[in-house]
């Protein structure tokens, strides 16, 4: 059992260390410290209330972002569309949050779940579409990020409907109100806890139920699949809006429990994220807390970076590329580092094959 | 020995790390002076003088003054907004100063408070979309001074300066000029999001100085379609949209949109002096150097200057809250004072004070 | 009497035919403005067409590549970079030496991703994932502001840019003209060509070629190679436009090329009909825009070339058969 769990760990924490290695390199290039940087990453996302805070913020869209990934690997789909998603949910849940008044209770998760909705629906075009006509979803979902960017900036722009009418010339929407705000326990976000629970949901679904048995069938040989009676097209659909679900819930949380309103331009890059992160946990949804920890601390730790360090934020896109990198590429880290070949870190990382089917 | 070589293999990781990272540290320390300098003289050369390197003090100490600037989401070097405020905290009395750049919109609260936790005296914050967190972070922090650049207060707070500039003035004076200089009677703006409500202000100041001028004018205006994120960072799309306004008959063309903007202009310049273009913001001669061969003049809000007077009367202690308007104009003519027609250079002077003082409405009434 | 066939293969000619009618009819109606919603088709078209073609040489070799995004911003910056630094060569060779040094990074970033794909057996989709988050943190983060290059030429050719209608299309900048050139060498290369051929069965059925004695890894390699030169000269025409370059500056046009190249049908004319279908609505979303002629707000605007290629691909959808051996890694058996 440990020596399973070792293995499972032990690339991934590999790959961690190569990526910090690659920044490191190009801190020093670009005549920083790199010993200063890291540290103050560390110091602004772990060093105290405020800070745990902050990087469990950053963290609870990216667990929602990473599963929406996960979940859609699972059934062989590659989401790239999270971003989209998630800026539709952030506004519906933030349209439900401000236009209407209710107990807390009901409200609350109302908005959340409108927020969810919205962002599933997307997920069900991309789904039909996949299911019926064969369009491959990495296109569908990229093109559905420009249209829900440019739907939700013109739903809070100037002749907008959801526009804060007293914010004068500024495209935002109301403050929600108070019923539908996510509320935080001792500075820290409850909201992250929903997420937790959402990982532990899609676990128990997607490795548990026999819905998730079909679903992995289904990602692993849609073939063998539809011989063994399995409705492979119902399955699409169904794991799509699944999967954008997640990420919608993930923008409804940030509205509600983070910003208190939608306003244009947040999260931009989230969609990537999500993709390293999903991949990091080795798509298994448990796993995928962590891997948000991780990638949200440096986020969350990035503006004391820049301010003690002097070092650019976007070191961090390129760490995360590197880890991505390395945690795909085995062979390469066993190059590096002369570990042993096992299964454990052999078995592909295999998603998707070509376009059509 | 099984668990041995697991332990190997991680320590072996970890020790390239380290040893690169720690083996760096020694050449920064040694060296860092150096490549800092050399980077930002690259930087710097193309366009201005080396800028005034930093203090590092005791910002607790009263005679010791420390000014941080948070940006609006986007880079310090934008050749827009953020910059010019970054320059104007640079050029003033401040010793120390340092700058945040915001990624995401959820981390302007965290940003200011960054600055706050480490003593700054005075922090500067940029945009009308970090307004909100400003005005909180104020109410909080009653002994730290703000001034928010391009943020109209509505309450005033005794330590909170609004810098807000009447954009629509000095774009009502690039479109009067520009209403004075087509042949095609045909001009056009290349814009930014309207998202932005100081991009829509120089837009409408724009087509009405036109009309004001020239009544038979045909104003000719896009907004990048795209979302904040890509709006003003968008050179191509600029430099292809302008492009297509010439072919569709401009002759004068208003770039207002950052990075987007100067795209525009660069692909007027093309044209060898077949059509003029206008920039924004600062004097673009000095910061758009590419555009110099098409651009008579620029649609400013003095942001630069603004924010250095409100860090001096922090420092000298006659600071109010509240809004302050900062002064908006058109930049020099520079080597076109020699093209444009002596007539509509003094009619644009007689405007000028007639518009700065509000007697000539921008609204087009 | 026309078979079906024969019927078949008149819809492109009478598809074109309507097309032309609706252009002088536009043109009739309001000719400078057609004429300049036709120069930008062109302008926007190009680097979307060479995207699509980068892309699509990968496909057709079996390589899926979603890279090209970043293959593009790789290209710009180095590109940019050259030029800048090498300025004072004067401007053609500055911008010659730009040219070639963008080609150049974004062609070894293909060799990269065909590295990933075809040694290391990488999931082809995360490999172009690492390039585009790599190429927007890295340029990014080494990009210094405040530096310059010569901006490229204008080229209007002889007599055709006087023409009506048509003028404002033969108004370019140099590379533009490149981009459909290309598009034409391509077409005919993997059509009537060994190495066209020989990339087709690589992509179609690898265990076959390589029976017949192709060396399907080197041929896969050398083909990531060229295309990613490709996806080079398309960043390069960005710059073209720009003058300078930003960061970020492809703003998803990488992802557009992919669009367009599943709308040609892996096909490089498809793939030039494609660019030029999406690189009109650009041109149309600003024109509206300059003459108000519908009250419509800009981000509605900014929508119409995704929502059509979505309804595009969900009409043709099935009938794009990929290449069958797209995505997967080769294994000698």
């Amino acid at each position: 059992m440990k020596q399973r769990q070792w293995d499972a760990l032990r690339l991934p924490l590999i790959a961690v260390a190569l990526g910090l290695l690659v920044g490191c390199i190009l801190i020093v290039l670009a005549g920083n410290n790199p010993a200063t940087a890291y540290w103050a990453l560390v110091k602004g996302s772990l060093s105290g209330v405020t800070e745990l805070g902050r990087t469990l913020d950053k963290a609870t869209p990216l667990v929602m972002g990473g599963l929406a990934v996960a979940v859609a690997f699972k059934a062989g789909l590659f989401n790239i569309g999270g971003q989209g998603q998630l800026l539709l949910g952030a506004a519906v849940a933030a349209y439900f949050g401000f236009r209407f008044s209710m107990p807390t209770v009901i409200h609350l998760p109302l908005a959340m779940a409108m927020g969810g909705l919205a962002a599933g629906l997307l997920g069900w075009l991309v789904g039909v579409l996949k299911a019926t006509r064969g369009t491959h979803e990495v296109i569908t979902t990229i093109m559905l990020n420009f249209v829900a960017a440019n739907l939700t900036d013109w739903l809070t722009s100037r002749d907008g409907p959801w526009k804060d009418p007293e914010s004068g010339a500024i495209a935002r929407t109301p403050l929600v109100n108070e019923s539908a705000e996510i509320p935080r326990l001792g500075g820290l976000p409850t909201g992250f806890l929903v997420a937790v629970l959402a990982a532990g949901i899609c676990w128990w679904v997607f490795e548990k139920t026999n819905f998730g048995f079909e679903v992995r069938t289904t990602g692993l040989n849609p073939k063998a699949a539809r011989y063994a009676g399995i409705k492979t097209q119902r399955i699409i659909v169904t794991t799509m809006v699944m999967s954008a679900f997640l990420a919608g819930v993930g923008g409804a949380i940030e509205t509600q429990g983070v910003a208190g309103r939608f306003q244009p331009g947040f999260n931009t890059g989230l969609g990537f994220d999500g993709i390293t992160i999903a991949l990091l946990a080795r798509t298994n949804p448990l796993a995928v807390v962590p891997a948000a920890l991780l990638i949200g601390a440096m986020d969350a730790g990035s503006t004391l970076m820049q301010a003690e360090a002097d070092v650019a934020p976007e070191i961090i896109s390129v760490i995360q590329a590197s880890i991505l990198f390395f945690i795909a590429a085995p062979s390469v880290v066993r190059f590096i580092v002369r570990m042993r070949s096992d299964a454990a870190t052999d078995d592909d990382m295999r998603l998707s094959s070509g376009w059509g089917a | 020995m099984l668990k041995n070589r697991r332990l190997l293999a991680l320590l072996g990781a970890l020790m390239l790390f380290a040893a690169a990272c720690g083996g760096s540290d020694t050449t920064t320390e040694t060296g860092s002076g150096d490549t800092e300098e050399t980077s930002e003289e690259t930087a710097e050369a193309e366009t201005e003088e080396e800028a005034p390197v930093s203090a590092e003090g005791d910002c607790s100490a009263d005679d010791f003054l420390c000014v941080g600037l948070v940006s609006d989401v986007g880079k310090i070097d934008d050749k827009s907004f953020n910059q010019s405020a970054w320059e104007g905290v640079q050029g003033s009395v401040a010793d120390q100063f340092d700058f945040i750049e915001t990624q995401d919109s959820n981390d302007y609260g965290t940003n200011i408070q960054t600055f706050i936790d480490q003593d700054y005296d005075v922090i500067v914050t940029v945009g009308f979309a970090i307004g909100e967190a400003t005005v909180e972070a104020a109410n909080a922090n009653p002994d730290v001074l703000f001034i928010g650049v391009d943020q109209f207060q509505g309450a005033e707070i005794a330590n909170l300066a609004g810098l807000i500039f009447p954009e629509d003035q000095a774009g009502f004076l690039a479109g009067a000029l520009a209403g004075l200089m087509t042949e095609s009677n045909t001009i056009a703006a290349v814009l930014g999001t309207d998202l932005v409500p100081p991009v829509v202000a120089f837009q409408q100041g724009y087509e009405n100085g036109a009309r004001y001028t020239n009544p038979d004018v045909d104003v000719i205006s896009t907004f990048h379609p795209g979302g904040l994120d890509v709006a003003f960072t968008d050179p191509a799309w600029g430099a292809d949209t302008a492009r297509q306004a010439i072919d569709s008959g401009a002759d004068v063309i208003f770039g207002a949109g950052g990075l987007t903007g100067n795209g525009a202009l660069g692909e007027i310049a093309k044209e060898d002096g077949a059509a003029f273009c206008i920039g924004v913001d600062s004097d673009q001669w000095e910061t758009v150097p590419e555009a110099r061969p098409c651009l008579i003049t620029s649609a400013m809000k003095l942001i630069t200057p603004g924010v250095q007077d409100l860090i001096a009367g922090a420092q000298s202690g006659d600071f109010t809250g509240g809004n302050v308007v900062g002064a908006v104009g058109l930049a020099d003519y520079h080597d076109f004072s020699s093209v444009i027609p002596q007539e509509v250079q003094d009619e644009i002077a007689a405007l000028t004070p007639l518009v700065l003082s509000g007697e000539v409405a921008t609204d087009g009434s | 009497m026309a078979s079906p066939t024969n019927t078949k293969r008149l819809i492109p000619w009478f598809a074109a035919a309507l097309v032309l009618a609706a252009i002088v009819a536009a043109w009739s109606w309001k000719s400078g403005d057609t004429e300049a919603v036709l120069g930008r088709t062109v302008r926007a078209a190009a680097p979307l067409i060479l995207g699509g073609l980068c892309g699509l040489i990968g496909e057709r070799s079996g390589i899926v590549n979603i890279g090209i995004e970043g293959q593009m911003l790789i290209s710009a910056f180095a590109g940019f970079m050259a030029s800048s630094y090498t300025a004072g060569m004067g401007t053609l060779a500055s911008l010659v030496i730009g040219i070639l040094a963008g080609m150049i990074a974004a062609a070894l970033t293909g060799t990269f991703m065909g590295w990933c794909a075809i040694s290391l057996k990488m999931d082809q989709i995360i490999a172009g994932t690492v390039v585009n988050i790599f190429a927007a943190g890295f340029t990014s983060y080494a990009f210094i502001q405040g530096r310059t290059q010569p901006t490229y030429p204008q080229w209007s050719v002889p007599v055709l840019a006087d023409l009506p209608i048509v003028g404002k299309v033969f108004s370019q900048g140099p590379l533009t003209y490149v981009a459909f050139v290309v598009v034409i060498i391509v077409q005919f290369a993997l059509f009537r060509s060994r190495w066209g051929l020989r990339t087709r069965a690589v992509g179609e059925h690898p265990s076959a070629a390589d029976t017949v004695g192709i060396d399907v890894l080197r041929l896969r390699y050398v083909n990531m190679t060229i295309a990613g030169s490709l996806a080079g000269i398309a960043g390069m025409l960005l710059l073209q436009s720009a003058s300078v370059f930003n960061r970020g500056m492809t703003n998803g046009i990488g992802f557009i090329a992919l669009a367009v190249m599943l709308f040609g049908r892996y096909r490089p004319f498809g793939v030039l009909l494609g660019g030029l279908v999406l690189g009109f609505f650009n041109g149309l979303q600003a024109q509206l825009q300059f003459r108000q002629a519908f009250d419509i707000p800009p981000q509605f605007f900014g929508m119409i070339p995704f929502v059509f290629t979505i309804a595009v691909l969900a009409f043709a959808g099935v009938s794009a058969r990929p290449p069958a051996a797209a995505g997967v890694p080769y294994e000698k058996e």
